[in-house]
């Protein structure tokens, strides 16, 4: 393990932002930090980073201890949100500022600056500004930063959020080319599930400041520890229905099926993507949203089922998920 | 469209500001006083043969000039040094940072009176105290090669707040991600402040620049209240001297040549610092 938080503890003011934190990443792997905006997931980084302080707990890269190592002696790669570029100097120079100030001779520096930008695709861009350059192309240059940085760590805080969904396609590979699964272990701080699932080797969900559950994807998908992640965790949403006798029950919408068979509802909406369709239904148990085949025929009145087996069950006043012992990976 | 639109507020400066300048170019070639029964009658270049001769004016050009680029330079090291301060975070901050605008609140004649009274010989606080200390009378608003420092030191005291409040601003407009990367690229705060934080201020103290030069270089009421342009005539300024020409003297036409000089010198300067800059490569960071 080479990135290692024990027991972090930190709060600003009366909010207790981190309770007892524990993570640990290995090397090249990638783990995603999910949650609402609040949930403590940016803080965690910043401490990571060294932009912050925790109130109490152990930070380890390799072993070392790094709580009271100041940010800049850290040794960490990071990319914000914002991108953080100075927007008074030109590409070339953003990039040549931090490597000038860690020392150097300029002929190395201008090597790798160009071997960076080349990786990037960003030659043609060298003598612009930030403020000349696209979303993408700005985002390029801070991953530029990060990996001259030849860091311990790679910290990514939202990175993709500030572009669209086309540009994040694109980038996804890119990131993955360059900076997951090398030798550095990653952190990446996301709000959106489809980004953690695409990108990380496993998915910490956090919710006020506690990881609620983490595992890799298929773990989180397949058997969620709670209604806060099985709503977090796939798309459409895991229908949830109304608690009965203290249960409440979980249903995939691509579970669902329309069978002749089943209990009768009516269609509220249909939304229609082409590969598949999304149905919101009402039935005797509630509303439900139900994921079939883009050529499916639909009925004005269609029923539906679903196998016993797909039902995750969760008590009702924790959220919590409860042992079943229909589902045979439990 | 666009100029239909921007009509109004066109019309407001060619009333306010184009008007009052043109009237004041054509009074300059004409004698308007008690001689001629304070009717203008043409004079050709009269007025501007008499200004080039003048010493007094360009005496006072000279105090002028000085007064504007000592008192704006200190104001602005100080208010840097200040909205630096006043942008940390500490305790009491927000009371601190009220306070510190009080003086410019102040209107400039109350506040040169309180400083007249101040330095006042031989009844002012600072004369008492340099008394009891044995240094004898400073005498401050009555030798010439210390009253102007005195003006100086009052202007100081009432704008540098302004310059802090447009720098603080500033500060506040830098992204705290910019100073969280720049540690991260392992940049010390001291480094910080050169590479990231001046180069970004720039804008803003320019602005400042412009703002304070153009007002220092028009000083009036300031040392009309505090020394009277004395003693000796070593703290009149341009505008102060284009007032007694016209109210004291009632020479109406030879004090709008002197207004007109004394805006004249001022845009002369203000272009000429600014292609300094150019010059130099300080611009660069505006051209975005």
């Amino acid at each position: 393990m080479t990135l290692q938080l024990r027991a972090i503890n930190k709060r600003f003011g009366e909010r207790q932002v981190l309770h007892q934190l524990d993570l640990d990443v290995a090397n090249g792997e990638c783990v995603a930090l999910l949650g609402a905006s609040g949930c403590g997931k940016s803080t965690a980084l910043r401490l990571i980073a060294g932009l912050d302080h925790p109130d109490q707990g152990s930070i380890r890269i390799n072993g070392a201890e790094m709580v009271d190592v100041p940010a800049e002696r850290r040794r960490v790669g990071m990319v914000f949100q914002s991108y953080a570029l100075f927007p008074h100097l030109n590409v070339w120079d953003n990039l040549e500022l931090g490597l000038r100030m860690r020392g150097g001779s300029a002929a190395t520096r201008d090597e790798r600056i160009r071997g960076v930008l080349e990786v990037l695709q960003l030659s043609g861009q060298a003598r612009l500004r930030p403020s000349q350059l696209s979303g993408g192309q700005r985002q390029r240059v801070a991953l530029a930063r990060a990996l001259l940085r030849d860091p311990l760590v790679y910290l990514l805080d939202e990175p993709m959020s500030n572009l669209d969904a086309q540009l994040r396609e694109d980038l996804r590979p890119q990131l993955r080319r360059l900076m997951i699964g090398g030798e550095q272990p990653v952190v990446y701080v996301t709000h959106d599930q489809q980004e953690a699932m695409a990108l990380a080797d496993r998915i910490a969900v956090m919710r006020e400041g506690r990881i609620e559950q983490i595992g890799t994807p298929r773990e989180l998908y397949l058997q969620p520890a709670s209604t806060y992640v099985a709503q977090f965790i796939g798309r459409p949403q895991m229908n949830l229905l109304p608690a009965r006798d203290g249960v409440i029950t979980g249903i995939r919408p691509d579970d669902l099926r329309l069978d002749p068979a089943g209990s009768p509802c009516t269609i509220l909406s249909r939304e229609w993507f082409g590969a598949n369709q999304m149905l919101l239904v009402r039935c005797d148990r509630g509303d439900l949203r139900l994921v079939c085949p883009g050529e499916t025929a639909i009925e004005a009145e269609p029923r539906i089922s679903w196998p016993g087996t797909c039902e995750h069950r969760f008590d009702a006043v924790s959220g919590r998920r409860l042992p079943s012992d229909r589902l045979p990976s439990d | 469209m666009t100029m239909l639109l921007a009509a109004p507020a066109l019309l407001l400066i060619a009333v306010v500001f184009g008007w009052p300048m043109l009237r004041y170019a054509w009074l300059s070639f004409h004698a308007d006083s008690v001689l001629t029964g304070l009717e203008p009658v043409a004079n050709g270049g009269a007025n501007w043969l008499r200004l080039a001769a003048d010493q007094r004016f360009w005496l006072d050009a000279g105090q002028t000039a000085r007064f504007a680029l000592i008192s704006v330079s200190l104001e602005l090291l100080l208010a840097l040094a200040i909205a630096l301060l006043l942008h940390q975070r500490w305790r009491g901050r927000g009371a601190v940072r009220a306070l510190t605008l009080l003086p410019w609140a102040l209107p400039t004649t109350m506040m040169a009176l309180g400083w007249r009274w101040i330095f006042n010989t031989p009844y002012g606080p600072i004369e008492v105290l340099a008394r009891s200390l044995g240094l004898g009378s400073l005498d401050l608003l009555s030798t010439p090669s210390i009253t102007w420092l005195v003006t100086v030191f009052a202007d100081v005291w009432k704008t540098t707040p302004f310059i802090t409040l447009i720098l603080l601003a500033g500060l506040q407009s830098i992204p705290e991600d910019l100073y969280s990367a720049f540690r991260l690229e392992g940049g010390t705060p001291l480094q910080a402040l050169r590479r990231v934080t001046l180069p970004l201020l720039l804008p803003y103290i320019l602005l400042s620049l412009l703002f304070r030069l153009a007002q220092a270089f028009g000083v009036f009421d300031l040392v009309q209240v505090l020394t009277g342009g004395g003693p000796a005539g070593s703290t009149e300024s341009i505008a102060l001297y284009a007032y007694l020409n016209g109210m004291r003297f009632l020479d109406f036409g030879y004090s709008a040549t002197v207004m007109l000089a004394g805006f004249l010198l001022l845009t002369a300067m203000i272009l000429a610092g600014t292609l300094l800059l150019k010059s130099v490569g300080l611009l660069r960071p505006l051209d975005r």
